[in-house]
């Protein structure tokens, strides 16, 4: 064992240190229940549904694109992105987006797509065509 | 059918052709023919499957699921071809279709080289056995038909002359939510319609189609050539299982080393046109988002190019005594790229990702699960496990060290950095199996550092010779290209107008490797050209990280809106919006663009259009290629003549919805039988819509209407004074949900707009062709040097 091993030893520790700060410093929580997104003032990726129901609006004043979303509670939760509507938006399955919950709505700096890959919901059966 | 006994055929014949390839390393001499023999069967096998399949997709038989499930009528022929790899089943098939073809190459390759063959290839088989276990039936089975599980079957793909079949009508089904109908082809129906004389591929004329986002040049050539690169991965790690099993790792060392080469070129040429694709058409603004998928596929390439660096070492550190040093680094890099490889395909088709990326494939079950796990863990412990048996006997043929002002221990350094970044990028890929996901400054900020040592390493090593070398000799030699360095660095900071710290350091570090790089390819250009390749290599690399800075570092960004006709100006030019023009013979609509600049001209061209595929609005960027910059345009909104200020919403009858404090309820139509006379007759008629609006406390009745008066269409708004808004009616759709706009009551902006809007998000990446001709150079360095090293690799 010389100098080298060791000097070799500080560097790998000092980087292994430094990238587990990074790591706590930037990674963001998956959350799929809404109540932890909105009472955490933290930046989560928070994973649920649009719901269809109440549509959505384009603000093309203010250049913003808001939603509401649900976890799989029901819980609801109003989203707000500043951009348009991203593509494959209408036919996605379900939605994850980045961003903080702040005066009563999760302002996302990021929405991912997810697509459906089959047909999901339940079709009721008909007589005829 | 036809293609799953192939297939069936071809997994007998691999696991055959590792059989008595084992045995021809036990001594049976015989059985090295028949090894052979199996293994060219196998391969002719997966070919014929391979064709198979694409005479199914080229002839839609929509029959197979795999084949409706990806293409459609429409695609063109260059896209029913990639649709061989659209899907997780067929890209499985592909990356076994190039393992297989690989292998044959590798087979002859290694027949000239002693014994080597039978200890490579029946490491080389076991892989080809798991990738065709995964397409046989029991998994991704791209020859699965449409019915093995019921599927619903929207009616526009249904032969509308056999809708009236009686056997059809037990197998209608209905959405009730979008009031559309299906058919539900399962096996039952199969059976019924064989009875009645029919088939699916008849009921069955059109398929689902493939998104709209792969529908791009970039489709057809950057999957291929990535899994090309994933199939090459399996070489460097067969060739040291191949050296642990014989306990020989001299000449491993040369006849492994152009594969690696090879490999880790066409891997990394893979992933930047990945990046060029995303840059291209996906509209993301760049060409590296660190997506789970993307990195994945990064860090074997790093992992790849560690260990050229540290095989560089070893062979040059041979001698009589010993097998040269690093060899137990070697072998566990080169196992290290191939389970790298098995980890990304794990990551990106188990699921695991499923809410992390972009392009992630959607669960594909536990079952598929389950054999993946068994596929890593299966070539973890072949590889370690042989690396443990043999560790005591590796150490002591391993020669030690030298000193520090050495040019191996200056490679091995950049070996490290480079396992340094492929750590990084590996844990922040693998976080969201802690349920967890890292920002991408994570990667940004950790790779800064990396990068400014791997520039001044990339230099400073050339002056460094093989054993120890003087001090004062190096700062000596040293000094020209120093200053050389300082002058180009000053000269780009102030061109580019750079302040940044750490930007200029990884500057200076870039054009330090740069200078030293390049005066030496220059003074090899005169004398032995087969040696220029890592000198290549390194310039790209340079180039690379130049690029790198400017059009990440130095990109600017703006949100523009566009009235038509009306000049704006931003970072320096002219952009007007001269029109929208619909693409030939397509759905799609170009948003003409002017840029003006000194007189100049350019025309940019961005895309919106609605897709058919999921009714979804895509949006396609225009970019602006220039040698010193590219003038990025992304689409984001247009508004049309006519269309108001505010918001537009939709409302579902009977569910409120709020926007400027009021909370409006769409109740019914008001539609009386002499309106719809009146429509039927094609008289003037009135649709009414009765709204409820309901702030501060207060409820209003509000009512707009549609008005038909010689046949022009109207819409009616009403002004809600004590909301101060006005409610505007845009459209009604008559199952059940209208389209209003709501706008706020002050002046002018209760005005409808009168002119085309375009909203477009512009910006410009200064030097960002730097990006793509760093990569390239760097691929060009990579195949420099396999031909070189290929040459020794035959000399014994």
């Amino acid at each position: 064992m010389n100098k080298k091993y060791i000097f070799g030893g500080i560097i790998i520790v000092v980087f292994l240190i430094l990238m587990v700060s990074m790591f706590t410093q930037s990674s963001i929580k998956y959350e799929t229940n809404f109540q932890n997104v909105m009472s955490n003032n933290k930046t989560f990726k928070a994973a649920g549904f649009w719901v269809k129901e109440k549509s959505f609006v384009q603000d093309n004043a203010a250049r913003t694109f808001s939603f509401v979303m649900k976890d799989e509670k029901g819980t609801e939760m109003k989203v707000v992105y500043t951009g348009s509507i991203p593509n494959n938006f209408e036919s996605a399955q379900s939605l994850v987006v980045t961003g903080k919950y702040e005066n009563g709505t999760f302002h996302a700096k990021d929405i991912l797509t997810k697509c459906p890959s089959k047909y999901e919901q339940e079709k009721q059966k008909v007589s005829s065509l | 059918m036809a293609g799953s006994i192939v297939l069936s055929l071809a997994l007998f014949f691999s696991i055959a052709s590792m059989v008595t390839y084992v045995l021809a390393y036990r001594g049976k001499e015989k059985s090295l023919s028949y090894a052979r023999l199996s293994y060219h069967v196998m391969s002719m096998m997966i070919i014929v499957a391979s064709t198979i399949l694409w005479y199914y997709i080229l002839n839609h038989q929509y029959q197979y699921k795999y084949v409706y499930s990806y293409s459609s009528n429409e695609l063109s022929f260059g896209f029913l071809f990639s649709t061989f790899w659209g899907g997780q089943e067929g890209s499985f098939m592909l990356w076994l279709l190039f393992t297989s073809i690989v292998g044959i190459v590798l087979q002859s390759y290694t027949s000239k080289l002693g014994d080597l063959e039978p200890r490579v290839m029946m490491v080389y088989t076991l892989a080809t056995t798991f990738l065709l276990i995964m397409v046989s039936p029991l998994f991704k089975n791209p020859f699965e038909m449409l019915w093995a599980e019921p599927i619903f079957i929207s009616l526009k793909d249904i032969n509308p002359a056999m809708l009236n079949l009686p056997v059809l009508q037990s197998f209608a089904f209905a959405d009730p939510a979008s009031n559309e109908n299906f058919v539900k082809v399962s096996a039952e129906l199969n059976n019924a319609l064989n009875a009645a004389g029919y088939s699916i591929n008849q009921l069955v004329i059109d398929g689902k189609g493939l998104n709209p986002q792969l529908l791009n040049f970039w489709m057809q050539i950057h999957p291929p050539i990535l899994f090309l690169g994933f199939s090459m991965a399996t070489v460097p790690f067969a060739f040291a299982v191949a050296a642990l099993i014989k306990n020989d790792y001299r000449n491993w060392i040369r006849q492994s080393f152009p594969w690696v080469l090879a490999g880790t070129g066409i891997l990394g040429l893979g992933i930047m046109l990945g990046g060029y694709w995303a840059y291209e058409m996906l509209g993301w603004g760049g060409y590296w988002a660190w997506d789970p998928v993307e990195n994945s596929s990064l860090v074997p390439w790093l992992v790849g190019a560690a260990a050229i660096h540290t095989m560089i070492v070893q062979k040059k550190t041979q001698n009589d005594q010993s097998v040269g040093k690093f060899a137990k680094t070697n072998l566990i890099l080169c196992i290290m790229i191939y389970v790298l490889v098995l980890y990304s395909t794990f990551l990106t088709r188990s699921g695991v990702l499923g809410d992390a990326s972009v392009h992630s494939f959607v669960d594909p079950g536990q079952l598929v699960y389950a054999f993946l796990v068994l596929f890593i863990s299966t070539f973890t412990i072949l590889g370690f496990g042989m690396l443990l048996y043999r560790w005591g006997s590796l150490t002591s043929l391993t020669s030690k060290e030298d000193g520090l002002l050495s040019r191996d221990f200056a490679l091995f350094t950049g070996s490290a950095v480079l396992m340094a970044s492929a750590i990084i990028v590996l844990v922040g890929t693998s976080a969201p199996l802690l349920g967890k996901a890292v920002d991408t400054v994570f990667y940004n900020e950790m790779h800064v550092p990396l990068a400014i040592i791997i520039g001044l390493l990339n230099g400073l090593s050339l002056y460094l010779k093989w054993k120890d070398t003087k001090k004062e000799d190096l700062i000596k030699k040293i000094f020209p290209s120093a200053a050389a360095t300082l002058v180009l660095t000053i000269l780009i900071a102030v061109i580019a107008g750079l302040t940044d710290i750490m930007l200029l350091l990884l500057v200076l570090s870039a054009s330090f490797a740069l200078v030293v790089n390049a005066q030496i390819a220059y003074q090899i250009i005169r004398g032995n050209k087969k040696m220029l390749g890592a000198y290549v290599a390194h310039i790209g690399i340079a180039i690379f990280i130049l690029g790198v800075v400017g059009s990440a570092g130095l990109s600017q960004e703006a949100p523009l809106t566009l009235v038509k006709g009306k000049p704006v100006k931003h970072f320096g030019y002219e952009f007007t919006f001269t029109g929208v023009k619909q693409l030939p013979n397509e759905n799609k609509y170009a948003f003409h663009i002017d840029i003006t600049k000194d007189g100049k001209t350019y025309n940019a061209a961005p895309i919106m259009y609605i897709s058919d595929f999921n009714n979804g609005l895509m949006r396609e960027p225009d970019i602006l290629s220039m040698i010193s910059k590219d003038i990025y345009i992304s689409p984001m909104g247009y508004e049309e003549p006519g269309a108001t200020t505010g918001a537009n919403l939709q409302l579902q009858k009977g569910t409120p919805q709020e926007i400027e404090g009021v909370k409006l309820t769409f109740n019914d139509f008001n539609f009386g039988p002499e309106a719809r006379t009146a429509m039927q007759d094609g008289k003037d008629f009135e649709i009414g819509v009765n709204l409820t609006a309901e702030y501060a406390g207060k409820k209003e009745g509000v009512i707009v209407a549609l008005k038909n008066k010689n046949k022009q269409t109207t819409f009616t708004s009403f002004d809600l004074k004590d909301a101060d808004v006005k409610i505007q009616l845009l459209n009604l759709n008559p199952a059940g949900s209208v389209e209003v706009n709501v706008a706020k009551l002050d002046g002018q902006q209760t005005e409808p707009v009168k002119e085309e809007v375009l909203s477009v998000n512009a910006s410009i990446k200064p030097f960002i062709s730097f990006v793509w001709i760093g990569v390239l150079v760097t691929v060009i360095g990579f195949f420099i040097a396999m031909f070189r090293r290929l040459k020794e690799a035959y000399r014994q």
